[in-house]
C-alpha cells in the first residue's frame, strides 16, 4: 500500500503528468449534462474554452435553498473547473467566423443544445471537418439527433423516467423515486467522456476526426443492468425492492442501532463468514449455495434474519465483523463524513484549493485515481472573464480588435445588474484574470 | 414515413438526416473499430464494475479476454430469483457482450506463470481481489510492470488500493450496494424526510434500483482506461488505475459538498422533490406517473397559464417560495389537481402544443414515467434499435441494451455475440497467444490449472 501511496497519493499531483495534455476542446453547453462532460476531461488535463450565451449557463441561476457564495452559484461550480471563460454567442455572424478560427485550433467540440441548434448558427459536423478534418464533435441530447423524439425536450428527471430508472427505484409498494442527485446527466457525461477519449485515442492511431451524437435516456436504459433480459425473458416486469438486490443476497439495508447498516455477502465464503458472525451456522448449512439463496421465499427468510441481528449491534460492530470475517459491511457515509474523510484527502478524491476569485475550496475530483491524475486548478468564472486571454493566446487578436468586437456586440462580458454572473461584490478588478 | 421516423420534432430537418446518414444504424458492422489494437485481460471477479468496464471497452473493439477460475465467476451467478440461462444468469448474459472466455486458476504456480505470459501480450488488466491480494501471489502491478512496462492495471475496490479505510478495512470484498452507501448520493436519496405524509419506516437512505454503484464505477474505470491508452499511445508507458466505485458515485453528488463547505449544512432526502429546481418532479396523472417542470420564473409563468392558475404563480412568485420543503409538497399536490385530469401522452400533447405558441411565457417539459416493460415497446427505442436480440449459438435469444456508443460516426460501438459459456475460448487464447492447444492444453485441465 506505500508502494501504491507512492504513486497515487494526494500529495504529489502537481508533479504528475496529464494524460489530456494539449487536447483543446470547445464547449458550448449549459446546465448539466454538457458541461460535466468536459468538466471530466479539463480535470485530467484538457484545455476546455466554455461560450456562454448572453445570460449565460443555466446552473448560474441554479442553486440550493437559492443560496448564492460571492454571487457565484455551487450549482455551476460543481460541473465547471479549469476551464476558459468567454462571453461569445454564436448565433452572431462574426462570433461563428472566430469559432472557426478556434476549430481550426482545435481537437473537441462538445455541444448539448437542442439537436440541430448549432447546424442553423453554420456550425454543423460537415462544415467543421471542411475547416478541420481532424476534428472530433460530439453532441449530447436527451433523444438523439434523429428519430420520432428529437427535438423533444429532455432534463435529468425525464431521462429518469423514460428510461425505467425511476421506475424501478423506490420502496416496495410506494411510488417510484428519482435519484437524490442528477444522475443521468453525470453518468450519460461520463459516457460522452468516453466516446470522446476513444475517438482520440482512434485519431492518434489514423489522424481521422469524427461525429458522436449521444443519448441521455439510452444511457440510463444501458445503465439498468439485467432488466432488459428479464423483462423479455419472463413478460414480468421489474418492481421496486428499496434496498434489496434481487440478484444478489445477502444484500440489503438493514436497522441497526446507531442508524443503517449495508451487508452483502455472495459467495459461499463470504456467506458463510457472515453466518459466523451471526452464530447462525445453521443458515449456512441451509442456504450455502447463492442460487438457493436467490429464491424469494429464502431471500425473504435470509433478511429476516439478518435485519433481527443488526438491531442489536451498532454499525461499527457490524463492520469490524465484516472485516474480520471477510464480507461487505458499510454504514451509509453522508457528505458530512466524505468532507471529514482522511481517506479521501489522503487519495485525493477530495482535494483543497485557493481558488483566486473565490477562496479556499473543498471539492471532490475526479476519479480513479491514476499516475496520470485529475486534478482541480480552480472553479467557475464570471460571463466572459477570459475573453481577453483566450482571444490575445488563441486567435492572436490585439487589444484594439478586441475592443472592436466588445462595441460590435460579438463578445461581452457580465452585466452587472445580475449577481449570478458578475464577480464577487468584492473583487479588485484583478484577481483571477489571466490577461491582461 | 422517413419524414416522421428520422426528423422527429427536429428544429433542423436537414440537419437530422445528414446525422442520420452520419450514424446510420445499417452501416455499424461495416465501419472501423476504434480500440480493436488493444488487448485487455478482465480478471475481475464477482464484480460488475469490473465488467461494465470491459464491457464498454469490447464494445469500441477492444479484444476482451475474461479470465475466470475453472469453476466459472461468481458474478454468472448474480441473477434476479436465481434465473440461470445454462451457466449465465441474465446480468452476466447482458454484459458477456464481444468478449472471450478462458479459465486460469492463479492460486496455481503453474497459473501465475501463465498469466504473466498472457500479460506480456495485453495493454490492460483489471481486477477487483481484495487489496493485496494480487502482490501476495506475485502478480500485482509492481511485479508485472516488470515484465510489461505498457500494461495499465486497474484495480477496483469499494476502499481503493491505499488510504486510511483501505487499511482498516482490506479483507471486504467490493459490492454495488456498499458502493452506493459509501458514495454519499445514497444519503440523499429516498423518501422526502421534511414530508410529513411520509411514514417513518420509509425514511431511510435507498440505494438507485439499479446496480447503480458499479455501473458509474465501472464507466469511471473505462474512461482511466482510455485515458491511460491515449497517454500510452503518446508516451509507451502503462500505469496503475485504482478505481474505487464509491468515489465514483461522489464526485457525481450535484453541489452536495460545495454547499456543505460554504454553509455547513447538508442536504437532506428530498424524494422527488428538488430544493434547487422546483417544480421540477414526478406527479400523478390518469395512467401512472409522469415529469412535470418550470422551475426558472418564466417556465413557472408558463406552466401556471397551461394549467391556468394564475394564484399560484402569485403565490409562489419566485424561487425564494419555491424552493422550500415546506411549499413544494403544497405545490405538488396543485399540479396534480391538474394531471390527474390527463393521461402522460395527454399532457405530452398540451405541452408540445402551448410550446408552439408564439406568446408563450417559457418552458415546461414533460415525459412519461415508463415501465420496463413500457421501454422496450416505445417506437423511438426500436427505431433507434436501442434492443437487439441476438440469436446465440449456446444460449439461444437473448434480448439486451445496445452499445450507447453506435452513434459514433467512425468508429461506431457495437455488440457482436452475447456471451460464452465459461472456458469456451480456452483453446482458441490459448493457442493464439501461448501456442498451448491439444495434449499440453489437456494436460493443464487434468491439473486443475485451466
Amino acid at each position: 500500500m506505500d508502494y501504491v501511496k507512492k504513486l497515487l497519493g494526494a500529495e504529489e499531483i502537481f508533479d504528475r503528468p496529464e494524460p489530456l495534455k494539449g487536447v483543446r476542446v470547445l464547449e458550448v453547453c449549459s446546465v448539466v449534462l454538457g458541461p460535466s462532460a468536459t468538466d471530466y476531461l479539463a480535470e485530467f488535463g484538457a484545455e476546455v474554452i466554455k461560450f456562454e450565451a448572453k445570460r449565460g449557463d443555466q446552473m448560474r441561476y441554479v442553486t440550493p435553498y437559492a443560496f448564492f457564495w460571492k454571487n457565484l452559484s455551487p450549482g455551476l461550480l460543481e460541473q465547471n473547473h479549469n476551464k476558459y471563460w468567454v462571453g461569445m454567442h454564436l448565433g452572431h455572424p462574426k462570433a461563428r467566423e472566430l469559432f472557426y478560427e478556434f476549430v481550426k485550433r482545435s481537437d473537441v467540440v462538445v455541444d448539448n443544445l437542442t439537436p440541430g441548434r448549432l447546424s442553423k448558427w453554420g456550425v454543423s459536423y460537415d462544415r467543421l471537418r471542411e475547416i478541420n478534418p481532424k476534428i472530433i464533435q460530439l453532441h449530447v441530447s436527451g433523444f438523439g439527433s434523429w428519430g420520432p423524439y428529437t427535438g423533444r425536450t429532455s432534463y435529468d428527471a425525464i431521462a429518469q423516467s423514460e428510461g425505467g430508472l425511476a421506475y424501478i427505484t423506490g420502496f416496495e409498494g410506494r411510488g417510484p423515486l428519482k435519484s437524490g442527485v442528477w444522475i443521468a446527466d453525470w453518468t450519460t457525461a461520463l459516457m460522452c467522456a468516453i466516446a470522446i477519449v476513444a475517438a482520440l485515442n482512434y485519431r492518434e492511431r489514423t489522424g481521422e476526426g469524427q461525429y458522436i451524437d449521444y443519448s441521455q435516456v439510452e444511457n440510463v436504459i444501458r445503465f439498468l443492468d439485467w432488466t432488459w433480459a428479464y423483462v423479455d425473458m419472463t413478460g414480468e416486469n421489474r418492481e421496486r425492492v428499496g434496498n434489496r438486490d434481487l440478484a444478489i443476497c445477502p444484500s440489503d439495508l438493514f436497522d441497526c442501532k446507531d442508524g443503517w447498516i449495508a451487508i452483502v455477502a455472495f459467495t459461499e465464503e463470504e456467506f458463510r463468514g457472515l453466518c459466523q458472525a451471526m452464530g447462525r451456522m445453521d443458515l449456512y448449512e441451509k442456504y450455502a449455495d447463492p442460487l438457493e439463496r436467490l429464491k424469494d421465499e429464502n431471500a425473504r427468510l435470509i433478511l429476516k434474519e439478518i435485519a433481527e441481528w443488526t438491531k442489536g449491534k451498532t454499525a461499527r460492530e457490524v463492520e469490524e465483523l465484516a472485516d474480520r470475517y471477510g464480507f461487505a459491511a458499510s454504514h451509509v457515509v453522508d457528505v458530512e463524513e466524505a468532507y471529514y474523510s482522511e481517506h479521501l484527502r489522503e487519495r485525493g478524491a477530495i482535494m483543497e484549493y485557493d481558488d483566486p476569485l473565490y477562496g479556499e475550496f473543498v471539492e471532490p475530483c475526479y476519479p480513479p485515481r491514476m499516475e496520470t491524475p485529475s486534478r482541480l486548478k480552480w472553479g467557475a468564472r464570471p460571463i466572459g472573464f477570459d475573453n481577453e486571454f483566450v482571444l490575445t493566446k488563441y486567435l492572436g487578436l490585439s487589444m484594439d480588435e478586441i475592443e472592436a468586437l466588445y462595441e460590435e456586440g460579438v463578445i461581452y462580458r457580465w452585466n452587472p445588474d445580475v449577481p449570478p454572473q458578475c464577480p464577487p461584490p468584492d473583487w479588485d478588478g484583478k484577481r483571477g484574470l489571466k490577461f491582461p | 414515413m422517413e419524414e416522421r421516423t428520422i426528423v422527429g420534432m427536429a428544429l433542423d430537418p436537414q440537419y437530422a438526416r445528414f446525422i442520420y446518414n452520419e450514424t446510420n444504424p445499417d452501416d455499424v458492422m461495416r465501419k472501423p473499430e476504434a480500440i480493436d489494437d488493444m488487448v485487455v485481460l478482465d480478471m475481475s471477479y464477482g464484480n460488475y464494475a469490473g465488467i461494465f468496464a470491459s464491457s464498454i471497452l469490447a464494445e469500441l473493439g477492444a479484444e476482451v479476454i475474461r479470465i475466470e477460475p475453472p469453476e466459472g465467476d461468481i458474478a454468472r451467478k448474480m441473477t434476479p430469483y436465481g434465473i440461470m440461462v445454462k451457466d449465465a444468469g441474465l446480468a452476466y448474459l447482458t454484459e458477456g457482450r464481444n468478449k472471450l472466455h478462458i479459465t486460469l486458476n492463479i492460486e496455481t504456480e503453474e497459473g501465475r506463470e501463465i498469466l504473466k505470459k498472457l500479460v506480456k501480450k495485453a495493454d490492460v488488466l483489471i481486477e477487483s481481489f481484495r487489496p493485496g491480494y494480487m502482490d501476495s501471489l506475485g502478480i500485482g502491478y509492481k511485479q508485472l510492470k516488470e515484465i510489461n512496462p505498457g500494461l495499465i492495471y486497474c484495480a477496483v475496490n469499494t476502499y481503493g488500493q491505499f488510504g486510511k479505510d483501505a487499511r482498516e478495512r482490506a479483507n471486504q470484498p467490493d459490492y454495488d450496494l456498499t458502493d452506493q452507501a459509501r458514495g454519499v448520493v445514497m444519503s440523499v436519496t429516498g423518501e422526502p424526510e421534511l414530508d410529513p405524509e411520509v411514514p417513518q419506516e420509509y425514511k431511510k437512505p435507498l440505494k438507485h434500483g439499479n446496480w447503480m454503484g458499479w455501473y458509474a464505477g465501472g464507466a469511471w474505470a473505462a474512461f482511466g482506461i482510455l485515458l491511460a491508452m491515449f497517454y500510452k499511445r503518446k508516451t509507451g508507458k502503462g500505469q496503475l488505475i485504482d478505481a474505487a466505485p464509491p468515489e465514483g458515485m461522489l464526485a457525481i453528488s450535484n453541489y452536495l459538498m460545495q454547499y456543505f463547505h460554504l454553509t455547513k449544512k447538508k442536504m437532506v432526502r428530498a424524494g422527488n422533490f428538488d430544493y434547487a429546481v422546483f417544480p421540477y418532479t414526478y406527479v400523478r396523472c390518469k395512467d401512472g406517473y409522469t415529469f412535470m417542470s418550470g422551475f426558472t420564473d418564466p417556465n413557472w409563468a408558463a406552466l401556471c397559464e397551461i394549467m391556468n392558475r394564475p394564484d399560484l404563480q402569485k403565490q409562489f412568485p419566485t424561487i425564494r417560495e419555491r424552493l422550500t420543503p415546506e411549499n413544494q409538497p403544497k405545490i405538488q399536490h396543485e399540479i396534480e389537481k391538474f394531471t390527474m385530469n390527463y393521461t402522460a401522452a395527454e399532457l405530452l400533447d398540451i405541452v408540445t402544443e402551448y410550446s408552439r405558441r408564439p406568446d408563450k411565457k417559457g418552458t415546461v417539459v414533460t415525459g412519461r414515467l415508463n415501465s420496463p416493460r413500457d421501454v422496450l415497446e416505445v417506437e423511438h427505442f426500436k427505431i433507434k434499435r436501442m434492443f437487439v436480440k441476438l440469436k446465440d449459438p449456446h444460449y439461444g435469444e437473448v434480448l439486451v441494451p445496445n452499445s450507447t456508443l453506435r452513434f459514433m460516426s467512425r468508429t461506431p460501438g457495437r455488440v457482436k455475440w452475447v456471451c460464452r459459456p465459461i472456458g469456451a475460448d480456452n483453446e482458441y487464447i490459448y493457442g493464439k497467444y501461448l501456442g498451448i492447444s491439444g495434449k499440453k492444453l489437456e494436460q493443464l485441465k487434468e491439473k486443475g490449472v485451466v
